[in-house]
């Protein structure tokens, strides 16, 4: 079906072998795309890199991807850069920071996981050499969750372990030669570690920071410009491949679909403890305005981004959150399928312990509980 | 001149390695297979890095600097970052290279564009690999399709063919479309 006589241009969007990739290959295989008249080509990528350098260079129009790189990708900190917009979030949760068989024995695993942390300090310098701990990608949600988890526990994570960046993909084979001691992984590679006996989950991300923001919908500002109605359909499909994935019922065939070659030729019971209805910490991705590209998320990357020195002191930060996170063209969409949206763009991150009620547009949003470890709210006003 | 070259396609970094070496880069250091990129550059502290864009751990070149302040590398710079001509070409071909800063770019460019130059030329022998085999597949789909049509049309073949073509015609489609789409309904049916 056609909805605009024009010809519309195929949307080529880019992703990585992760399950939380889940609402856009659930739109484009259960036909979402094709019902708002989309064109979409899904193109699985190998790494990050190569997913910043395709939309650089314009090969890639959208993208499954990690806020930090967002802005990274914006500010042209790693290659050349262009301008690109978040008009909607795509999943919570799903990382998990774990350790070897040998480092979780000597820790133990009872307690919360910030007590957890705490006796990781016992296991760095000056008493041991410094653990190794794996990360995808230096801009990435994992670095930044895991530096909040390591300094909440009272660890330096640039002078008491060292972060070194491995494909996650090679971590299950990292943590068997003994190159790695411990990982910040995205679903399903923490669910391979654990079934395979190399690794123990010490802090499910969830427990980081409750129903934090983990995979984005990226766009091309120059293409989402030039196409505002393919952009606008496109955000409405996604919404509805979102819903459909939270929907644990959807799970089994699902990740089926992920588990093929062309996705991320995973076995497909692995996948499935990644997505709602599976194991503790999986992804979610529709329920409590999980879709909702909230400026102060923006505003809490961008703050620790700058913390650990990944962004001078001189950027606007402010003016970068509001002009990169754009809830403006998310409302636009959620209003065609009645979705009741936030009608503030921010709010304080962190202040809720227990289940509450969001004010929305079409009546309450039921929210769940938005804690961080350390327990410190994020006010993204100041 | 110090090259670092990783690709585990071995046919192609041969190919690399010869024509570097024409040019008169003695120092070519090759990354073993199933080695980590990032360790190699480390040990080797090379001027240029060659990268395989299929390989996963080219993310640990991204702001090495900046993951362990305590183990301080050499920046990495994309060769040729604003020639967007050029990177496209790159990118296409499935190659990126690096500059660690210090060399100078005029020394660095060839390096790049011999690299660029040897990958599309494996990708275009990839591509014709991958179309004659699509048109192998497209030929068994249409003989299949017009057994189908003998079978239980009782056509002859060189009426089955000219159905499939007049099909084709007539709704705008590829023959290979038409039987495709015709097994498909007989499977339905079955």
């Amino acid at each position: 079906m056609t909805r605009d006589n024009a010809k519309r241009p195929v949307v080529r969007i880019g992703m990585l072998r992760l399950s939380d990739a889940a609402p856009i290959v659930a739109a484009k295989e259960y036909g979402f795309f094709a019902q708002r008249g989309l064109d979409v080509r899904i193109s699985v990528e190998p790494s990050w890199a190569n997913i910043a350098d395709k939309l650089s260079y314009r090969q890639l129009d959208a993208a499954v991807t990690l806020p930090p790189l967002v802005f990274a990708v914006t500010l042209g900190l790693r290659g050349v850069g262009i301008p690109l917009i978040v008009p909607m979030q795509l999943s919570l949760n799903g990382l998990a920071v774990g350790v070897g068989k040998g480092v979780a024995d000597e820790l133990g695993m009872e307690g919360t996981p910030l007590e957890i942390g705490r006796r990781l300090a016992d296991l760095l310098p000056p008493r041991r050499p410094r653990l190794r701990f794996a990360i995808a990608h230096a801009f990435s949600t994992h670095n930044l969750y895991l530096r909040h988890y390591l300094a909440a526990a009272g660890i330096d994570p640039d002078r008491d372990v060292e972060l070194m960046v491995v494909p996650p993909a090679d971590t299950v084979r990292a943590m068997q030669d003994g190159e790695i001691d411990g990982y910040c992984l995205g679903p399903p590679w923490a669910d391979v570690a654990t079934r395979i006996g190399v690794g123990r989950t010490i802090a499910p991300s969830s427990e980081i920071w409750r129903n934090h923001p983990e995979k984005c919908l990226a766009v091309r500002r120059d293409w989402a410009e030039a196409n505002p109605a393919v952009l606008d359909d496109l955000l409405v499909a996604a919404l509805r491949g979102a819903r459909f994935c939270d929907d644990a019922a959807n799970a089994d065939g699902i990740a089926a679909i992920l588990a093929r070659d062309d996705y991320l030729a995973v076995e497909r019971d692995t996948i499935r403890a990644s997505l709602p209805g599976g194991g503790p910490g999986h992804s979610v991705f529709f329920a409590g305005a999980a879709n909702f590209p909230w400026v102060s998320h923006a505003a809490w990357f961008l703050n620790r981004m700058a913390r650990w020195g990944y962004l001078g002191q001189d950027v606007d930060r402010a003016a970068l959150a509001a002009g990169v996170y754009r809830p403006d063209l998310f409302r636009a969409a959620a209003a065609k399928i009645g979705l009741s949206v936030p009608v503030v763009d921010a709010k304080i991150e962190g202040a809720h312990d227990a289940p509450w009620t969001l004010a929305g547009d079409r009546g309450g949003i039921p929210m769940d509980a938005d804690l961080f470890c350390d327990g410190q709210p994020f006010d993204p006003t100041e | 001149m110090k090259v670092l070259l990783a690709d585990d396609n071995q046919d192609r970094a041969e190919a690399v390695f010869r024509d570097l070496t024409a040019a008169g880069i003695d120092r070519i250091v090759r990354l073993a297979p199933g080695k980590r990129l990032i360790e190699a550059v480390k040990a080797e502290l090379p001027d240029v890095v060659i990268v395989d864009m299929s390989r996963p751990d080219r993310d640990s070149l991204e702001a090495i600097r900046e993951v362990s302040a305590k183990d301080p590398l050499p920046i990495v710079m994309f060769v040729d970052r604003d020639d967007a001509a050029f990177m496209e070409e790159a990118i296409a071909a499935g190659v990126s290279s690096y500059n660690l800063v210090g060399s100078a770019l005029p020394d660095v460019k060839p390096i790049a564009q011999a690299a660029v130059a040897i990958f599309r030329r494996y990708q275009k022998m990839a591509d014709d690999l991958r179309e004659a085999e699509d048109r192998l597949n497209e030929r068994v789909i249409i003989q299949r399709a017009k057994a189908l049509l003998m079978q239980q049309r009782k056509m002859a073949e060189p009426q089955a063919h000219k159905w499939l073509r007049q099909s084709a015609m007539n709704s705008g489609k590829r023959m290979v479309d038409v039987a495709a789409a015709l097994l498909e309904a007989a499977e339905k049916r079955s």
